[in-house]
């Protein structure tokens, strides 16, 4: 067993124990006839307040506070241990009122794309690695541009060379636009490869209308689509992996002045 | 240092900070008065580094009492000495550990840890260059003598280990400094002493000029160094100090590469597989009859054989490792005549040491006769036997990964920052935390090559044969004394742009400073920005180890050895 699924093994049997006895202890605490909910609402709390300080701890990197992949596990976990806790709090019952209702609703938000991210984060970079050229995020629109112009050189370079508009007309009425900006991003992120195999035979087709001057220029084109193609897919899936978060933060900080609000209405009606 | 306007400052000259400011005219007249100093031609110095600026700048006059320590094994060393009067013990044995008080790193506090979140400047690469010539000696350029360690019971270790003694008229930790490795023996005052501590930098200059220093250095090394040399070697420790000394006297001292070879490197880069594979010297040739045993002293060495129309490397061996005994122990046992069954390349510059056949059949071999070989699979970190060493590399690591890590010459990393593409979701947190560890200021690039979903990225790897300290003028890059990460030090770096230029990984930047107001420093002269190196320190002064690592959620980042195959293979197979 490697290191990870030894990680994996230890981690779900700890969120198993943990859950066995958070539910032993609702139903022994329910049995003495104690207000339970007060309990697993106090625990949620304090588990939501854990999970989110991860986001904290990223600020702090210069102090000792033990790694962040420690901390990825804990947050997992501790995750999946406040799905359980946020049932047992239910107890069964559908909650009613505005408030109540959009805290739950945050809740299963905040979870669900917790989940979706690590999927994510699982499985996107796989496929990122072995699409192309790995390029840092950033420097992509740079990256495009240099492009754009290696493009827009070609088109005027055939038409210099040979008097022929072919592949300049190619240029203008597809290629411009394809290099103008980011484009199939949703393609790429379901791992649809038609637009570029569409745009490949469409400059496959335009062969017949070449001389062999054009067609070594046309080599350059087809190159250069796909590296773009690698830009798109890079920017797409790089794109998601940053994307989820911006969801799953910003909703688990609604969802902690949610819960301290509900807790403190709570406590005044008890 | 005066500040003569509004950003303007001098600009930082090679002798602005002295080894030792208390160093004189008078110190100077006094080691010049010394064999060999006395000897040196000054007109075979240039007039802007002349002998006595040498001595003056790079040189400092260190007194030690009958105890003291002077270097540690283990430690780094920037600075060699030579002894004007009195005797140094050189321990032939290692000393007990907790008799050497070696301390850690020192660390930044928590409370200044914390204080990052509230003094984060608001433009990049800030620094505090008008105060230099109010403080003393640069942070990290201290001296690397023991500061005001000294043994107890100086005649027990005497009884008790093997010790050499060393007097007046010799130079001491010679071979660390030019080796750029860690020292290899202690050494204390055996009575009390003067010594002259010269650093790196003024040690080059007296080589370079000087002959009859080098001829000196080189000849104490033979006499002092070797037989301490061959007894750590894994494979002869067993044997006697006789044996060692007769093995000493036949061993041979080869050097194979440019000594500055990362400029070749760099012009072979991107040259096709077999030129680059071309330029390496050769050492041994694969079916060459076996006429001795290397010893790899310092540098790495690639290990290939033949395969089919090209050349497949299977391993790559470092200071302190082997090559050769498997062929001459079985020719030996056999009485065949087997040659060698690979080729050995320098990778750069390697320093080898060469035991003529005969003389391991004469002295180390007998040894073993009545022995198992000693079995380097139950060593901590392999040293001798190769065989078992070759296989270990080219199964673990793969004959690609191999091929890649020797020919981008990424095995003289000590911690290469080695990125699992498969796991790193390209969020960043380890560039973000280098930056937030240094001051809002990133000292890596997450890109690099890659091999098989591995990235190794652009970041400093600390490497065992650092370069770009050779041409350095000032010393401001440098080793840490305490666990040797290459560190490069504000204040004494005068923009030269040597070590970013010599650094073949291109690991090292120079950049612009700026005050904390926002201006940038500039030349009072020039009006030319003030430039100083930068590159990744492995956060050696941080409480939390290289941050990066730290900050990495998906364990996709590790700072690996290059050295310790085995662990490597082992992050690499996770």
């Amino acid at each position: 067993m490697n290191r990870f699924a030894l990680r994996r093994t230890l981690g779900l049997a700890a969120f198993t124990g943990v859950s066995l006895a958070v539910l032993g202890a609702d139903r022994v605490l329910h049995v003495a006839l104690h207000r339970t909910q007060v309990y697993s609402g106090f625990a949620l709390l304090l588990v939501c307040v854990g999970l989110i300080s991860f986001n904290a701890r990223k600020k702090l990197p210069f102090l000792p506070l033990a790694r962040a992949s420690t901390w990825l596990q804990v947050h997992i976990y501790a995750g999946l241990t406040a799905s359980v806790l946020f049932f047992v709090h239910l107890d069964g019952h559908v909650p009613a009122g505005a408030l109540n209702v959009t805290l739950e609703c945050l809740f299963a938000a905040v979870t669900a794309s917790g989940i979706f991210g690590l999927y994510l984060s699982r499985t996107l970079p796989e496929r990122l690695t072995y699409h192309g050229e790995n390029v840092v995020f950033e420097r992509i629109p740079a990256l495009r541009q240099r492009l754009a112009a290696e493009m827009a050189g070609l088109a005027e370079k055939s038409v210099e060379e040979s008097s022929s508009s072919a592949i300049a007309d190619f240029y203008r009425t597809k290629l411009q636009a394809y290099f103008g900006g980011p484009r199939n991003l949703l393609a790429h992120t379901f791992r649809s490869t038609r637009p570029r195999a569409r745009l490949l035979a469409q400059a496959d087709a335009m062969r017949r209308y070449l001389d062999a001057a054009e067609e070594r220029i046309l080599g350059e084109v087809i190159e250069l689509v796909k590296l773009k193609d690698n830009l798109d897919a890079q920017l797409a899936l790089q794109g998601v992996l940053k994307g989820w978060l911006f969801v799953h933060i910003p909703l688990s900080y609604a969802l902690l002045v949610f819960a301290v609000a509900h807790g403190l209405i709570a406590l005044a009606m008890l | 240092m005066a500040d003569v306007g509004c950003g303007e400052i001098e600009r930082p000259q090679r002798w602005a900070i002295p080894f030792d400011p208390e160093m004189s005219e008078k110190d100077v007249d006094a080691v010049l008065g010394f064999e060999p100093f006395c000897r040196i031609d000054p007109e075979a110095f240039s007039a802007s580094v002349p002998l006595r600026g040498v001595l003056r700048n790079d040189c400092a006059i260190r007194h030690y009492s009958a105890g003291d320590l002077i270097v540690r094994a283990g430690d780094y060393g920037n600075s060699a000495f030579f002894i004007l009067g009195g005797a140094v013990r050189v321990m032939v044995d290692p000393l007990d550990e907790r008799l050497l008080g070696r301390g850690k790193t020192r660390h930044r506090s928590f409370r200044h840890a914390l204080a990052r979140l509230w003094r984060r400047p608001h433009v990049p690469e800030v620094r505090d260059l008008d105060g230099t010539h109010r403080g003393g000696p640069a942070r990290g350029i201290a001296p690397n003598a023991v500061p005001h360690m000294f043994l107890q019971d100086v005649p027990a270790i005497l009884d008790q280990h093997r010790t050499a003694r060393v007097g007046a008229g010799e130079f001491i930790g010679a071979g660390a400094v030019l080796g750029r490795t860690e020292r290899i023996a202690t050494m204390f005052a055996e009575e009390p002493c003067l010594l002259v501590e010269i650093r790196w930098q003024g040690l080059r200059e007296l080589r370079a000029r000087a002959p009859e220093i080098k001829r000196h250095i080189d000849e104490l090394y033979r006499q002092n160094n070797l037989s301490t040399h061959l007894r750590q070697t894994f494979l002869l420790a067993a044997l006697s100090d006789a044996t060692i000394e007769e093995l000493a006297r036949e061993t041979q001292f080869l050097s194979f590469g440019s000594f500055e070879w990362q400029g070749a490197y760099k012009k072979l880069r991107d040259a096709p597989v077999g030129q680059e594979l071309a330029a390496e010297p050769v050492i041994v040739r694969q079916g060459d009859y076996p006429n001795g045993i290397f010893l790899i002293r310092s540098g790495y060495v690639r290990v290939s054989e033949v395969y089919n129309h090209g050349e497949r490397t299977v391993s790559y061996l470092g200071r302190g490792q082997l090559f050769g005994f498997d062929e001459i122990r079985h020719n030996w046992k056999t009485g065949e005549s087997a040659p060698f069954a690979h080729t050995l390349r320098a990778v750069g510059y390697v320093d080898v040491l060469y035991l003529p056949t005969p003389a391991v059949e004469r002295l180390v071999l007998p040894a073993f006769q009545d022995r198992c070989l000693p079995d380097d699979r139950t060593h901590a970190e392999p040293t001798s036997v190769e065989s078992a060493y070759l296989q270990d590399a080219a199964t673990k690591l793969g004959p690609d990964v191999l091929e890649f890590l020797v020919e981008h010459r990424f095995v003289n990393g000590t911690a290469t920052m080695i990125i699992d593409l498969e796991r790193c979701t390209r969020c960043d947190d380890c560039v973000r935390a280098c930056a937030a560890a240094h001051d809002d200021n990133p000292r890596f690039i997450r890109h690099g090559p890659e091999i098989n979903g591995f990235m190794i990225a652009n970041a400093c790897m600390h490497c065992s044969d650092p370069v770009c300290m050779i041409g350095c003028p000032t010393g401001a890059i440098h080793r840490e004394t305490a666990e040797g990460q290459v560190v490069i030090d504000d204040l004494t770096c005068i923009g030269c742009a040597t070590c970013a230029n010599s650094c073949p990984y291109d690991n090292i930047q120079m950049v612009n400073v700026h005050r904390a107001d926002g201006h940038l420093y500039l030349d009072a002269h020039t009006h030319l920005p003030i430039q100083k190196a930068t590159k990744c320190d492995l956060c050696f002064d941080q409480l939390t180890g290289p941050a990066c690592v730290q900050a990495c959620p998906h364990d996709a980042l590790t700072r690996a050895d290059m050295r310790d195959v085995r662990g490597l293979s082992r992050w690499l197979n996770k």
